[in-house]
């Protein structure tokens, strides 16, 4: 079937919609004649339909079930990315309170590397500064046997 | 009945629907015009765009001693509105802080949403402060230049005002290395003011500033500042300073000056403690240039060591007379024995020998006049006037040290270029620099050539003699060769006349003399000794080369 024809096939004219009412018409009592006849064959389509209601049924559960377990975990990851943000954050102001510190401590350590604070610290204690340093120059070294 | 029912109901679905379209009106507004302003408006409830500040270089002496660094320490902050006793608080406040309660509490009780109770506090006291746990009080960092040597070097260093720019010495001079570049993080916040992970970030990291590594020996520089300190105290001197220079390079290794300040007390300074008189204060150098002179002439061949005249205790330049200091007459005098003497009469004939022009040229080429291009902000040049500009007298004066201005630091480096066979260097104080992208060294700069390495050779064994057998006998060390010249000039008025009693003495000096490793130069202002100022000059240039000489490991060059 070419595309045209499946268009003309779905909007059918109103002679086809009145030629297809006298054609149910009379179909009418055969299927009531057929249904009449074969009750076992209606039941079996009225399970085949009750089955295909409940297998869509379930397949609409399933689908709820599955947006909402990927939900969860989309919002799980979520909430677990903020709150290692906020470690983060936490972490990183240890370590600049750390190095501000190590900072400090380093500016301590110049201050009392200071040699203007050993002197002062020195004069405190009674030392005096040497006038003189006697060198000795170094000899030629010999071996002597 | 039914009918006014329908038509209840009609009306009724009526202003629904006017209602839902007016609605859905504003909804397509808001969804299409006007999404950028609620974008905007819900983004700056979030959204926090702050700078990041790029940390200021440190600066470190020559073997890794800090001089300058930057750390954040913490101010401590107020709510006023959020402390329940205010009394009380400023009360416990004033205790820690040293400060005086009732200043605090006025702040406290001023109205004020939030201020400041006191910036940058010492670890200790932030310490005790927060263990009190008041509430409405915080602590918020914030970046502080400290100086570990509290003044030792202030005059090198320079200072970090409040609005954290660099000014004078290093810090001024090289302001856009120390500085750095800042950075930009935006983030978008929780109600609690934190980073939230998920959500826009967009961050510029800062580039820190370079840390500079100095010429100054932080040993040497602390030696010149104790002696330099001692003399001014005992001659209540105007100024002075002190510079040590390492000939080799013009690498500065210690540069004083007086009076100084605490770069981290800046605000308790007196303004002219900011003047680095190293290079910033032009004085007549004196005597101290009778070297040079005699330097220019050897060079010139115009005259030789052993060349003489009679000296009769005054020349006559230009038709005015120069006398000798205290007019002394000598009779027969050897070039060699000018400087031992220090005769101003001799250093005339010299400079006479010389002529004007080729003196005033040898002042320039020896970097007088003009700055010497040190990487330190406020260098001045000081004064030779142009040789058009000279009188005849100023050929004799100029040859002895006066009628000139110079600055300290220009003498030092005209010592240093005799001193390292006739090299005039241009001077440095910051040997290199650290940043993200490694090490880079200075290069020291030779500016050129001044005199030949035998004419240096002779002046340094000229100032020798004048150290062992002349003027400058009280600078000799024992064990080390030691040359040197002293300087007693005369200090202009206002008029332009000399005053009198009133001096610059100074002592210029290389040591060993046989291959110096060092040159100082010693300058006091105004000393109370008055023409005995040298030798107080000298004492100060032995406290500090003995220092030098024992922490260098230099042996001695001579038998004690």
């Amino acid at each position: 079937m070419i595309a045209s024809q499946a268009v003309r096939l779905a909007s059918p004219s109103l002679r086809a919609v009145r030629g297809a009412r006298r054609t149910h018409a009379r179909r009418l009592p055969l299927q009531r004649e057929s249904a009449a006849r074969s009750p076992a064959r209606q039941a079996r389509t009225a399970v085949r339909s009750a089955s295909w209601d409940l297998r869509i049924f379930g397949l609409a559960i399933a689908a709820i079930v599955l947006c909402f377990g990927l939900a969860v975990v989309y919002v799980s990851q979520t909430t677990a990315l903020s709150v290692a943000g906020y470690d983060v954050q936490k972490l990183a102001g240890q370590r600049d309170e750390i190095r501000r510190q190590n900072a400090l401590l380093e500016v301590q350590g110049a201050r009392l590397d200071s040699p203007a604070r050993i002197a002062a610290d020195a004069q405190r204690l009674g030392m005096v500064h040497a006038r003189y340093v006697p060198v000795i120059p170094a000899q030629p070294l010999t071996a002597k046997r | 009945m039914q009918t006014v029912r329908t038509r209840r109901l009609r009306l009724l679905f009526a202003l629904f629907a006017v209602a839902s379209l007016v609605l859905a009106g504003r909804l397509a507004y808001w969804q299409t015009f006007g999404r950028a302003e609620l974008l905007t408006r819900a983004t700056g409830q979030v959204r926090s765009d702050l700078v990041v500040a790029a940390k200021r270089g440190d600066i470190r002496d020559r073997n890794g001693a800090i001089l300058a660094t930057t750390v954040e320490l913490r101010s401590l902050y107020a709510i006023p509105s959020r402390i329940p006793d205010t009394s009380l608080a400023a009360q416990q406040l004033g205790v820690l802080l040293g400060r005086d309660a009732a200043p605090i509490k006025v702040a406290l009780d001023s109205g004020a949403e939030w201020l400041y109770v006191q910036r940058w506090l010492p670890e200790e006291t932030a310490r005790a402060i927060a263990a009190l746990k008041i509430p409405g009080l915080g602590f918020q960092n914030e970046p502080k230049r400290l100086y570990p040597n509290d003044s030792i070097a202030a005059a090198v260093l320079g200072f970090v005002n409040d609005n954290g720019d660099g000014v004078y010495g290093v810090e001024g001079y090289y302001e856009s290395i120390l500085r750095g570049t800042d950075g930009r993080l935006v983030v978008e916040r929780d109600p609690s003011n934190r980073d939230l992970a998920v959500g826009l970030r967009e961050a510029v990291a800062p580039r820190d500033g370079a840390d500079l590594i100095l010429t100054i020996d932080l040993v040497a520089q602390t030696a010149a500042e104790r002696e330099l300190a001692a003399a001014m105290k005992k001659e209540h001197a105007a100024s002075g300073t002190i510079i040590i220079i390492d000939p080799a390079d013009g690498a500065v290794r210690a540069l004083a000056s007086w009076p100084t300040y605490d770069p981290s007390h800046v605000r308790l300074a007196d303004p002219e403690a900011l003047r680095d008189r190293a290079i910033a204060w032009p004085y007549e150098p004196g005597s101290t240039m009778k070297a040079v002179t005699i330097a220019a002439a050897l060079n010139e061949r115009v005259v030789r060591p052993g060349d003489s005249y009679n000296d009769v205790g005054y020349a006559i330049v230009g038709g005015r007379k120069l006398n000798n200091a205290l007019g002394k007459a000598y009779g027969p005098t050897t070039v060699s024995q000018v400087l031992e003497r220090s005769l101003n009469a001799g250093a005339a004939w010299v400079g006479q020998k010389l002529g004007a022009p080729g003196l005033n040229d040898y002042f320039g080429r020896f970097g007088f006049g003009v700055p010497t291009g040190i990487d330190l902000a406020g260098e001045v040049s000081g004064v030779v006037r142009p040789l058009a500009e000279w009188y005849p007298v100023d050929l004799g004066t100029a040859s002895f040290g006066q009628g000139l201005s110079v600055t300290p630091l220009q003498l030092a480096l005209a010592y240093s270029a005799l001193a390292n066979g006739g090299t005039l260097f241009r001077p440095y104080v910051v040997a290199g620099r650290r940043d993200a992208d490694g090490e880079h060294r200075t290069a020291p700069v030779s500016v050129r050539q001044v005199v030949t390495p035998e004419t240096a050779a002779t002046v340094r064994s000229m100032l020798l003699s004048t150290v062992d057998n002349g003027i400058a006998h009280s600078a000799a060390i024992s064990g080390f060769s030691v040359g040197g010249k002293t300087g007693t000039a005369q200090i202009a008025g206002p008029d332009g006349s000399y005053l009198d009693d009133q001096y610059v003495s100074s002592f210029a000096a290389m040591f060993p003399a046989d291959d110096p490793k060092f040159v100082v130069l010693i300058v006091l202002e105004k000393p109370d000794s008055r023409l005995l100022g040298t030798l107080t000059a000298t004492s100060v240039f032995k406290g500090v080369a003995q220092d030098i000489l024992r922490y260098a490991r230099i042996q001695p060059d001579r038998r004690p």
